[in-house]
């Protein structure tokens, strides 16, 4: 792995989104690397491969085709070469039912998703630079959900 | 056990019985009495006359002896012979006449020695005479004059017969009389009691047979209306006499099965054949279980009616052993299909809400999602539009944009409150008990932006612990304090106090008619614009607004919200407005447990 750069995977079936996701990396200068699955088979299908290189960090949208987010996010979990791989929830909704199911799934953190690109930006900067690490164990329901 | 009134009538028919037997008695023994004594009275009469016969035939013979003392002849014998047959003949009459023992017998022994002396005489008399024929010896004389002598004995001693005859026939008559003079009276008392008997029998008789012709009367209108009932109720009855297995049907259970009353013979056999087939089993087992349990719950099958209509039939019965011991079943079946009707018609209703309610719910969740993601994007790329591109576009471009947002910011805004709305409405009520102050303080947070910008104060003496659906009220709470900073005086900073108290129901008029005795009563008054009072109530309608789009932001939701909460926890809430003074919202929240 390589130090110098972030890599950071978004699965995400919105088109725009994944389009405003990379201009905002893009613009935000931060050295990053940026996989993009369009949905959850595809991003299982590079996860469980051993030989490619895991994210540091997955956004995960919840409302995918064919393998939804919650599902990945149980996979994930289940999976002991990647469990430790932090998650950020990226979400349109912010219902309190995917809110609390993700949590308790093991979610580090949830994003819904901005209606601002500056906002987006703002976000993204604020998840990526948090080492997920020791934040851990600070995490609880009340700041689960990312308010900026 | 007999009735008191049969047991006053055996009463009745025992004593009159007795007094019947005793007057017969009574009437036997005083017609025997009288008889005996008519006998005794002829007797006397008897004895008398034969008495005095002996006296005249006595006479007789004097003169036929006299003719022939003076004659000779022997003529004059004759009638004395007849005398002295006839005097003997009397004599032994009187022996069966005579009272077998006392003073009779001896004075008839006395008149028999003396009438015997007479005789004698006599024929002394007649053997002198036959001896010579001189006329009236000495002798002769003197058995004359001692004739004369026995002649007056005689007369005494019949005289004293007579006497004593007379006395013992006085006695014998008082001692009657004063036996017989009581038996009329005996009698007339006797009947005068079996009359009076017989009249309380009449009259008990009387008036239990009107007592019974009134139950009996009752009892017919009471069995016209069981019919009745029972033909308007769709229910039947049913008496099984299980030793003689005899079942008596009610007219309506032949008509539940679709027959005429009576049509056919009320045997279990002949009913089975109405009970639908996959019925009869179940229905079988149950009447088995019914003769061991002696009461069972609701069966419930269906029948067949001749036109193929199928009705469901309920039934229950109840096992009684009455006082001889005879096990009898009662029962009553009812028509239920109505019921299982109405109750398929709710359950197909019930369904459709179900569908209903899961449909708002996928509506719920195409608003909060798919809906708002394109409209997220239009807002994100607006935001590309106004950085990005910004020295590309012309400034009525840029004007465009704007407007644009604003727009869309507004659409956000209404999706949004219509989700809040809608999920306001959610069947879910879950009441836990929270401290309602840090709802409020969880609304100031949600707020504070706002407030901050407003230099608003909120004051609040401090609220309770209640049993709510905790996210409506803070929800309710948001509402009422962003109301309150949105319809704020321009300069002014606002000023929202809060305030609680708990009341009477029955002390506040908004409140009296409600079921719960108690309310919270919580108070959210500010200093902002107000409101005329006549629209008190029309703020609380969904998309009601009293202001212009341009002068106030606002969808006409929040308020409807807050209504739809309170009213979710059975509560009222009221506001009141003065214009340019403030508004005063005031919710009554009844305390659930």
């Amino acid at each position: 792995m390589n130090s110098d750069y972030i890599n950071i995977a978004l699965a995400d079936d919105d088109e725009d989104d994944r389009l405003f996701f990379t201009e905002a990396f893009e613009e935000l200068k931060i050295k990053s690397k940026v996989l993009l699955f369009k949905d959850g088979i595809e991003l299982m299908e590079y996860l469980n491969d051993s030989a490619n290189t895991l994210p540091n960090l997955l956004f995960l949208d919840l409302n995918m085709p064919k393998k939804s987010g919650l599902e990945c996010l149980k996979d994930i979990k289940a999976t002991k070469r990647l469990s430790d791989m932090a998650i950020a929830i990226y979400s349109t909704s912010a219902s309190e039912e995917d809110i609390e199911n993700t949590f308790v799934k093991g979610a580090n953190v949830y994003i819904k998703k901005p209606n601002d690109f500056e906002k987006l930006k703002k976000v993204l900067s604020e998840v990526v630079t948090t080492n997920w690490q020791y934040h851990t164990s600070g995490l609880n329901k009340d700041n689960f959900l990312l308010r900026l | 056990m007999p009735t008191p009134s049969s047991r006053y009538l055996r009463t009745a028919f025992v004593v009159g019985l007795f007094v019947i037997l005793c007057i017969g008695g009574f009437t036997y023994k005083h017609i025997s009495e009288l008889s005996q004594t008519s006998k005794v009275v002829k007797d006397n009469y008897s004895l008398r006359s034969e008495l005095e016969l002996i006296i005249s035939n006595l006479k007789d013979a004097e003169i036929g002896h006299r003719g022939f003392l003076l004659t000779h002849d022997s003529l004059f014998l004759n009638p004395y012979k007849e005398s002295l047959q006839k005097i003997t003949n009397n004599l032994s009459k009187l022996d069966t006449l005579i009272v077998p023992k006392g003073e009779q017998v001896e004075k008839l022994k006395e008149l028999k020695g003396d009438i015997a002396q007479r005789f004698k005489n006599f024929d002394k008399s007649f053997s002198l005479a036959n001896d010579d024929d001189t006329l009236l010896t000495q002798d002769l004389l003197f058995l004359l004059h001692e004739g004369e002598i026995r002649m007056d004995r005689i007369r005494a001693d019949i005289n004293e017969m007579l006497d004593l005859e007379q006395r013992l026939l006085t006695h014998n008559q008082e001692i009657n009389e004063e036996k017989i003079g009581l038996t009329p009276l005996l009698f007339y008392g006797l009947l005068i009691v079996t009359l009076v008997i017989l009249l309380l029998a009449y009259v008990k008789m009387t008036t239990d047979l009107k007592a019974l012709k009134e139950s009996n009367t009752e009892l017919e209108i009471f069995e016209k209306l069981t019919k009745q009932s029972e033909v308007v109720s769709n229910t039947s009855t049913w008496v099984w006499y299980i030793e003689e297995n005899v079942f008596e049907f009610s007219d309506n259970l032949y008509r539940l099965v679709g027959e005429e009353p009576q049509s056919f013979e009320p045997t279990l056999e002949n009913f089975y054949k109405y009970v639908h087939e996959e019925d009869i089993n179940n229905l079988g087992q149950q009447v088995n279980m019914m003769m061991r349990e002696e009461e069972l719950p609701f069966t419930t099958y269906r029948v067949v009616h001749k036109d193929g209509t199928i009705r469901y039939l309920k039934a229950y019965s109840k096992l009684m052993d009455d006082t001889e011991g005879d096990k009898k079943m009662f029962g009553v079946t009812i028509d239920i299909t109505s019921e299982v009707e109405n109750y398929r018609i709710i359950e197909q209703r019930n369904q459709e809400l179900e569908r209903t309610n899961k449909e708002l719910s996928a509506f719920n969740y195409v608003a909060s999602h798919d809906l708002q993601e394109p409209l997220r994007k239009i807002q994100t790329f607006m935001s590309r539009l106004e950085t990005k591109e910004k020295d590309h576009i012309s400034e009525s471009g840029q004007l465009y944009i704007q407007r644009m947002k604003s727009a869309s910011a507004r659409m956000r805004m209404l999706i949004e409150d219509l989700l809040q709305y809608s999920r306001t409405n959610t069947s879910e009520k879950e009441y836990v008990k929270t401290n309602i102050n840090m709802l409020l303080e969880h609304a100031k947070t949600e707020l504070l932006d706002s407030i901050e910008e407003k230099q608003a104060k909120i004051i609040c003496d401090g609220l309770p612990t209640m049993e709510v659906i905790s996210f409506q009220i803070q929800q309710l709470f948001i509402n009422l304090i962003s109301n309150s900073l949105k319809y704020s005086k321009e300069g002014v900073p606002p000023i929202i106090e809060i305030t609680h108290e708990e009341v009477r129901s029955r002390d506040v008029d908004e409140i009296n008619k409600s079921l719960y005795k108690f309310h919270h009563k919580i108070t959210f008054k500010d200093n902002g614009i107000g409101f005329e009072q006549i629209y008190a109530e029309k703020i609380f309608l969904l998309f009601n607004r009293l202001h212009g789009k341009s002068e106030y932001s606002g969808t006409g939701i929040g308020l409807a919200i807050c209504k739809k909460i309170v009213e979710n926890h059975k509560g009222i809430i009221i506001a009141d407005g003065k214009p340019n003074v403030g508004a005063t919202f005031t919710i009554y929240l009844p305390f659930l447990k």
